[in-house]
């Protein structure tokens, strides 16, 4: 087994995206969910603004650590301007993706930064934060 | 105290290595690494003694119930209490819920009287003493611990003629602030001399040698894990005059006198309060515990404390990327709470982790009021006990400086 170090998990483009406040952000009028990582008192907000079955806005707002901001900044980046059905499909493969399961490479374009997450059992929590609140911020239509 | 290699030797743990690094565990506020002989007498127990206890007449049964028996002794002669005034208990959690339901149901608050709780408080002293006033209509006072910082005159002010309960930690596991039971008891006894004066001890017992009567309090609550114990044992001490008048909490078997369809009566101290079979291997390690605690001496173990936890905050306060909270002077033990600048605990605990072998606790701690006090959402913890050497915050600082280097 190849040994993943502490090196791979805040690699500068990890601790980039974490301090990188485009994303950061309320977005008025969208559809929105609050999510909570009860353990460590970690909370996200995620916006998004859906037009025509179209995701043509994402943010975040929220504090935690950087694997959990870095995450939710990627994670919108990624799911503007794909429709919601396409933001389902790439949620799926990252969670296979933290549970350390097979998932489609091709669809997670610039998350494989977090492929060796499930090497951190601690840490998974961090990171799927964000794509679980997407769920439900996807399931709060109006 | 023990030499460091004996500690090496009667703790297998502080040989591990972690990314290569020799382990440093400094989250003995959470739970103390196990010494083998603790584990070696839970085993010899288990495997040769155990037998049902308090109800067979067997040669096992017997030997199992002297175990469980010398073991209660042990602790009592530990706080300087009566046999029958130790009830073992999962941890302090159970041991305070015990307390604060059979309290209520005992009708020993009466209407217009309160409970005083602090809002320093781990959540087993405060989430409690909460639902048991929203269930049973009872008023519970909060003392606002104003930036962390508890401040006993402030305090007393809080106590009146009406105050009927009085819980308080003995130690804050969040800032390591020591707080003065002696001065509390003292004052409290003034203003109402029968308040019931409850001190949760899950911090506290491990470090300073406690003597319930000379302290005049009513309960005590602590945790064997905290003090080298094994998981899920602990105890509730309580004044006995005080214990007769309480109704049990749990019912069933153990703790009755004469069951018929009818009703049933209750048998006597501790047995009422302790139903099912008890933790008996649980009870054999924190004996055993005790005898390792009292061979090196309580008043070594708190010098020991008293000068790592110095130590640990000349060097940290040299450091300026960290916040640290909590008094900062004599009355701070065993505990350092701190945040890194504009970082988040759990990336500074999980580097400190890879970086250097470092364990340190991250988090609300259990303690969210006191998070709110402190105007933070979590922190960094380091805390200490008696197999830490001052090679290990050594070890802490050059990890501080290294994460404080890649994350800031």
């Amino acid at each position: 087994m190849v040994k993943i170090g502490i090196e791979d998990l805040y690699s500068d483009i990890i601790l980039d995206y974490a301090k990188n406040n485009k994303y950061k952000k309320e977005i008025p009028a969208s559809q929105k969910a609050e999510g909570k990582n009860l353990s460590c008192g970690d909370e996200i907000t995620i916006f998004l603004k859906v037009d025509n079955g179209k995701i043509v806005e994402a943010s975040y707002l929220g504090h935690g650590c950087i694997i959990s901001q870095a995450s939710a900044a990627m994670m919108c980046e990624i799911i503007e301007g794909k429709t919601v059905e396409e933001a389902e499909k790439i949620l799926n493969e990252v969670i296979k993706m933290s549970q350390g399961k097979e998932y489609d490479n091709d669809l997670i374009d610039g998350l494989e930064v977090f492929s060796d997450i499930s090497k951190f059992p601690m840490r998974i929590k961090c990171f799927t934060l964000s794509w679980h609140t997407l769920e439900e911020a996807i399931n709060n239509q109006d | 105290m023990l030499s460091s290699n004996k500690y090496e030797e009667e703790f297998p743990a502080l040989k591990r290595k972690i990314n290569g690094h020799r382990l440093v565990y400094l989250d003995n506020a959470a739970t103390t690494l196990r010494p083998k002989r603790v584990m070696e007498a839970v085993s010899e127990y288990s495997l040769n003694h155990h037998a049902n206890v308090h109800r067979s007449t067997h040669t096992l049964a017997s030997e199992a119930t002297q175990m469980y028996e010398s073991s209660r002794q042990k602790l009592a002669d530990f706080i300087n209490a009566k046999k029958e005034e130790i009830i073992f208990t999962k941890g302090t959690t159970e041991s305070i819920n015990l307390l604060a339901y059979s309290l209520a149901i005992s009708n020993m608050i009466q209407p217009g009287e309160e409970i005083l709780i602090t809002t320093m408080e781990h959540h087993s002293n405060f989430v409690p003493w909460q639902q048991i006033g929203k269930l049973f209509n009872i008023k519970i006072k909060y003392f606002p611990v104003k930036k962390g910082i508890f401040e006993p005159d402030d305090y007393f002010n809080y106590i009146t003629s009406k105050t009927k309960v009085i819980s308080i930690t003995g130690i804050s596991n969040v800032t390591g602030q020591v707080i003065p039971i002696n001065l509390i008891v003292e004052k409290a006894r003034k203003i109402r001399n029968n308040v019931i004066i409850i001190v949760d001890g899950a911090q506290y017992i491990p470090h300073f040698s406690v003597d319930v009567k000379s302290l005049d309090i009513d309960f005590l609550a602590f945790s064997g894990h905290k003090m080298l114990g094994p998981t899920g044992i602990g105890v509730l001490y309580g004044k006995k005059e005080y214990l007769e008048q309480m109704s049990p909490f749990l019912f069933g078997g153990e703790m009755i006198d004469k069951v018929s369809m009818e009703d049933t009566t209750f048998t006597i101290l501790p047995f009422k309060f302790e139903a099912g079979t008890p933790n008996v291997d649980g009870s054999v390690g924190l004996a055993k515990a005790v005898e390792l605690l009292q061979q090196i001496g309580m008043n070594n173990i708190n010098q020991h404390d008293k000068m790592l936890t110095k130590y640990a905050l000349e060097k940290m306060k040299n450091l300026d990327f960290l916040e640290i909270y909590g008094p900062q002077d004599e009355f701070q033990s065993s505990i350092v709470s701190f945040n890194m600048k504009g970082i988040h605990p759990h990336d500074v605990a999980h580097l400190l982790n890879d970086i250097a072998g470092v364990a340190i606790r991250s988090g609300h701690h259990c303690a969210q009021p006191m998070m709110n006090e402190l105007g933070v959402k979590a922190t960094c913890r380091v805390s200490f006990y008696v197999y830490n050497q001052k090679d290990d915050i050594d070890i802490l600082i050059y990890g501080l400086k290294k994460v404080w280097e890649w994350l800031k």
